[in-house]
């Protein structure tokens, strides 16, 4: 405390730009972009005035406690520090934690432990765990509070840590704005005195054992709205226990000596590193009969959020007829958490040096893990591709099976994908069905080696075109008419919710309800009805026996589509050409289904649920199928609203959250 | 059982029990760890092969004698399919409390060789399993593309015990090798039960010139930092037209017997860029003339390749050209040994003037190249640079067969009566 001086200059503050940020937000999001329009900027200058509106708001309320104790914990402050001078002979470590509005970074026995100045990023309280009896970094997270939501991951995060653990909190920029209740109270349990007071930009440092002693605690108010607390530096120092202590005594098994090695490494993983009762690491579930997938490589293409990874690789592993020797998870970048949740599972992981930036690198990265793949695995015809932010449906493996062998003799088929991407809670509900879509869904699917080895990898972007590596196999060029089968219900759910193109808003609105399989061994329905010819019979089968609903009703409301169970209705919009989607795009915006690009569709006719009843929209006069219209019926057509307001509102509130 | 047979090997005059133990043991580790090895030791296979038919006919028989495993060797030598087991680290426990002391070499896995930037995890490449004063080497193979079996090289880091065993006498290991899947068969000899090649004589045979070359990834990734690869449509196109034809072709000879190896354009780059020359227009491969057979133009043709020409005759300078799927044609250069060196004909159809390119002596190693196993002259560098001179490493658009190549030589006229022989255009 004496060694710190309080930084009188701290940099005037300058506001930052929301407009850039979100149109950089806005590039990576090309879907987005489409629907972006001018309107968008006035929409977010209201945002941006709503924002700082509940700031100061915010900032009254907490004012008015605040006053009362901040003077008392400034002082008690100085008496939680810990004397400088090892007690027993214990090993002791010298622990440092900054904490500024630009900068913060640990120091543990003089090593850097985290360092972080970038600009624009990295907002919020910054967690790291040590381990306590060696002093070893187990985990480094940081909470973005200043977002909503944020603070409960923090909660998640903290509870998953093992009691006797170091836990050691800074703040960088902001981390007050919504940290609620909940976690001021985690954080106050911890021994933190301040935690439950901390307001705007105030600065924070806080050191102590997870059920235990606290090791200190420096706090510094922000004294105006504009401004920030001064930095704040916390030295003090932690006793390590006996190694014994810190570890839990499972019985000696190879399975056990993975988890130790683990557990003793990383923390935040919860139950897999409880002593009493820790969760397998180890699943064995049923194997399949017949299993035409079993020999077929599984690529999990991963990055640094090992997390997820976990979570990811617990489903697959729990998946019937899965085969983990065919599993290899490609990270991309050297980082060792995810590799060493890949060894914890007993799985091959392979790390690859970043190549290129954004959007160029994830696509860099797919294209090594998949050429690596087919390297490893030479014998194979096909791949499953997967990413680290899926859970896999128990019957996934099950569904491939039956359906794979349709890519190996159907040349008109692109692939086949886990995932609908107009499959949410209220449009789907048959998991035996299956569909043709012109798409290409990804999330989930698999490749066909003659495609990957002739057409896609010799022509693969390179690193200086920053495209998308999905919508590259999206592009006519690439699919050439080809069509992906997907299931009626997704084996697949997309969990991310941080990611390159993903934030807590988007996925709330095109992810959250999407529906997901959990029955087991579902014996898919009619698969041979799926190739080429046949679905055109199918089809034609389908709209026959459709009952044309009541075109002059608003098919946006519920009543469009009568209150009855298992029957087929057919509706028809208007659609100019190939290209006019129209109509389209509003309806599946008033359905709530994915409306940000066309999906789903096979040759102008959409196949979905309402009310348990199938569900098929036909585009008029473009698709084949509009033969099938009645000539009474006048196909819908609803009209784009007035400067697409509707459309802009998504980003606009998504970049508000992300600034 | 195995109590009362010791007994019998250890009566045996002259011979050696320990070695029948050791591999006796080493069986019963990994079949309790359900690993299945085959026996590939050359001398063992040598002798086995000479008694191939009797033992085929009694898989199960007891033997009279211990005619196999009991001749003192320092090692027995097994393979291993990778992709058939787990790496369980249990097999080296019970190795251990079974008395053996095992070592294991582990290296790069050179199929993410190929890749930029790629790190997966070492592999191992060999194990030795030691007890008393026998080892057993257990050779790991791992599939590649192209269809065939692969195994590493042998090579100690810094820290490891180069008194372990005596390294050299090992048969496996100098060189990385390249093998064809093989049939098994399970046999009883010397009253262990084994697996062995189907076949040992041709094994052996195989193993024989195994050797295999990997492609030097680096340098061609040097190679494109320097001279980026040319991505557009047309590179493409051809290269995909180029491998298919190569795989063809390959196809072709094989079953027909006829060794082959990639030469020319082809060759160079495999050697310099591991990959197809998209301005390179054809695809090279060389034969030895005493390899030459008359059911190669059939068989081309018969896999619709027709002859576009000949050149040359058997007894000098012999030159096939086919023609692949548009435009890209598939030359077949025919070799002649020397005593020194090593040399091809070429003819200039409309002048009947010879030509001959010269090449230092050189031995055939396999290697991987567009997803086929394929032979490539073990001293590519002097053939590279016999054929394209020192400056082989800069890209050349224009190329003139008959002046460009640094070993050319003029090797005077054809005789104008021959000419409806060895100049044949189609």
């Amino acid at each position: 405390m004496d060694e710190w001086k309080p930084n009188p200059a701290v940099k005037p503050h300058k506001k930052r730009s929301w407009y850039l940020a979100w149109k950089y937000k806005l590039t990576n999001q090309r879907a987005l972009r489409k629907l972006c329009q001018t309107g968008a900027v006035l929409f977010l200058l209201v945002t941006v005035i709503v924002n700082i509106k509940l700031i100061l708001d915010t900032r009254r309320a907490a004012y008015e406690e605040e006053e009362e104790s901040a003077q008392d914990y400034d002082d008690e402050m100085l008496n939680v520090e810990v004397p400088r001078h090892p007690v027993n002979n214990k090993k002791v470590l010298d622990v440092e934690v900054y904490s500024s509005r630009s900068k913060v970074y640990v120091a543990v026995d003089g090593t850097t432990v985290l360092e972080d100045e970038a600009r624009e990023q990295g907002r919020g309280i910054h967690v790291i765990v040590l381990n306590q009896a060696t002093g070893h970094v187990m985990a480094k997270r940081v909470f973005d509070t200043y977002s909503p939501h944020e603070d409960e991951a923090m909660v998640l995060f903290l509870n998953m840590v093992a009691r006797g653990r170091i836990l050691i909190f800074t703040i960088k920029d902001e981390g007050s704005f919504h940290l609620k209740e909940t976690a001021k109270n985690v954080l106050k349990s911890l021994g933190s005195q301040v935690a439950p007071f901390l307001s705007w930009r105030d600065m924070w440092t806080f050191v102590g054992k997870k059920g235990g002693e606290v090791y200190g605690e420096k706090h510094a108010k922000s004294p105006a709205l504009s401004t920030w607390g001064d930095p704040v530096l916390l030295k003090t120092e932690v006793h390590l226990t006996s190694v014994e202590d810190a570890e839990c005594h499972w019985p000696d098994t190879e399975l056990n000596r993975r988890r130790k090695r683990f557990c003793s490494k990383v923390e935040g993983y919860g139950s897999v590193c409880s002593c009493k009762d820790p969760t397998p690491i180890e699943f064995n579930p049923d194997p399949l009969k017949d299993n035409k997938v079993f020999n077929v490589p599984v690529a999990v293409i991963a990055g640094n959020r090992p997390n997820y990874l976990y979570r990811m690789l617990r489903s697959l592993l729990s998946a019937q007829g899965v085969n983990p020797q065919m599993i290899t998870v490609f990270i991309d970048g050297y980082y060792e958490e995810p590799m060493d949740v890949v060894e914890l599972f007993g799985l091959s992981g392979i790390q690859h040096t970043p190549i290129s930036i954004k959007n160029a690198r994830v696509s860099q990265h797919y294209k090594a893990s998949l050429t690596a793949t087919f390297n490893l695995f030479p014998d194979a015809k096909f791949a499953v591709v997967l990413e680290e932010d899926l859970d896999i449906s128990v019957d996934f493996f099950s569904f491939l099976s039956q359906s794979i062998h349709l890519l190996e003799e159907d040349e008109s088929l692109y692939c086949i994908s886990a995932w609908n991407d107009q499959g949410y809670e209220h449009t789907a509900e048959d998991p035996s069905l299956l569909y043709r879509v012109e798409t290409m869904p990804g999330l989930g699917w698999v490749l066909r080696k003659s495609l990957y080895k002739d057409e896609l990898e010799p022509k693969w972007p390179t690193p200086e075109k920053l495209w998308d590596w999905d919508m590259w196999m999206r592009m006519p060029e690439q699919r050439k008419g080809r069509e992906c089968i997907i299931p009626d219900i997704s084996r697949s759910y997309h969990f991310g919710i941080v990611g390159l193109n993903m934030n807590g808003y988007f996925h709330e609105a095109y992810f959250k309800k999407h529906k997901f399989n959990t029955v087991p061994n579902v014996q898919l329905k009619n698969v041979e009805s799926l190739r080429k010819e046949n679905y055109e019979t199918e089809i034609h089968r389908l709209l026959g026996e459709a009952e044309v609903l009541d075109h002059s009703k608003n098919p946006c409301e519920d009543s469009f589509v009568p209150d009855t169970e298992g029957r087929v209705y057919v509706m028809f919009i208007r659609m100019e050409q190939e290209a006019d989607f129209t109509t389209w795009t509003q309806l599946a915006k008033c359905l709530h289904i994915w409306d940000l690009d066309v999906r789903g569709n096979h040759k102008g006719l959409w196949r979905l649920f309402r009310k348990k009843n199938h569900f098929l929209v036909v585009g008029v006069p473009s698709s084949p199928y509009s033969s099938k219209k009645p000539s009474s019926v006048t196909p819908i057509y609803m009209e784009p609203p007035a400067k697409e307001e509707g459309a802009v509102a998504v980003p606009a509130v998504a970049a508000a959250e992300q600034t | 059982n195995g109590a009362a047979l010791s007994k019998v090997r250890g009566s045996q005059s002259g011979q050696d029990s320990t070695r029948w133990h050791v591999v006796r043991k080493f069986l019963g580790l990994i079949s309790s760890h359900n690993i299945p090895v085959y026996l590939i030791d050359p001398l063992i296979l040598g002798l086995v092969d000479k008694d191939i038919e009797q033992i085929r006919s009694s898989p199960d028989g007891p033997s009279p004698e211990c005619k196999y495993f009991c001749t003192p060797r320092d090692f027995t030598t097994f393979a291993l399919l990778d992709k058939t087991w787990k790496h369980e680290v249990g097999l080296f426990r019970t190795a251990e409390k079974m008395g053996f002391q095992w070592l294991k070499i582990i290296n790069k896995d050179p199929r993410l060789d190929g890749m930029d930037d790629l790190s997966g995890m070492e592999i191992p490449l060999h194990y030795i399993f030691k007890l008393a004063s026998h080892a057993i080497h257990l050779v790991v193979f791992y599939e590649r593309s192209g269809n065939f079996l692969w195994h590493g090289p042998l090579r100690l880091r810094q820290h490891m015990d180069r008194k372990f065993v005596p390294f050299r006498k090992l048969h496996f290991g100098r060189y990385p090798g390249a093998y064809e899947k093989p049939e098994l068969l399970r046999v009883s000899i010397d009253d262990l039960k084994v697996q062995i090649p189907k076949n040992p004589s041709s094994f052996l045979e195989e193993m024989s010139h195994s050797r295999f070359l990997e492609c030097r990834y680096r340098e061609a990734r040097a190679f494109f930092q320097l001279y980026p690869d040319d991505a557009s449509l047309d590179a493409v196109e051809f290269r995909k037209k180029a491998k298919s034809l190569l795989h063809l072709a390959a196809l072709t000879l094989n079953s027909l017997g006829v060794k082959f190896w990639l030469s020319s354009g082809t060759c160079l780059g495999w050697y310099r860029q591991c990959n197809i020359i998209p301005h390179s227009k054809d695809v090279d491969l060389g034969i030895f003339i005493r390899d030459y057979k008359a059911d190669i133009i059939p068989a081309f043709q018969k896999a619709g390749l027709p002859l576009k020409h000949k050149f040359g005759k058997v007894e000098d300078s012999l030159e096939l050209s086919f023609q692949g799927e548009d435009d890209v044609k598939l030359d077949i250069f025919f070799f002649y040994e020397e005593d020194d060196h090593i040399w091809n004909g070429g003819t200039q159809a409309k002048s009947g003037k010879k030509f001959k390119y010269l090449f230092p002596k050189f031995t055939l190693c396999w290697t991987e190249f567009v997803e086929l196993k394929v032979h490539v002259p073990c001293e590519t560098l002097q053939y590279v640079e016999a054929n394209y001179g020192p400056e082989w490493k800069v890209p050349v658009k224009t190329w003139d067969w008959k002046s460009s190549p640094s070993n050319v030589q003029d090797n005077g006229v054809w005789p104008i009566d021959e000419w409806d022989n060895v100049i044949q255009i189609y």
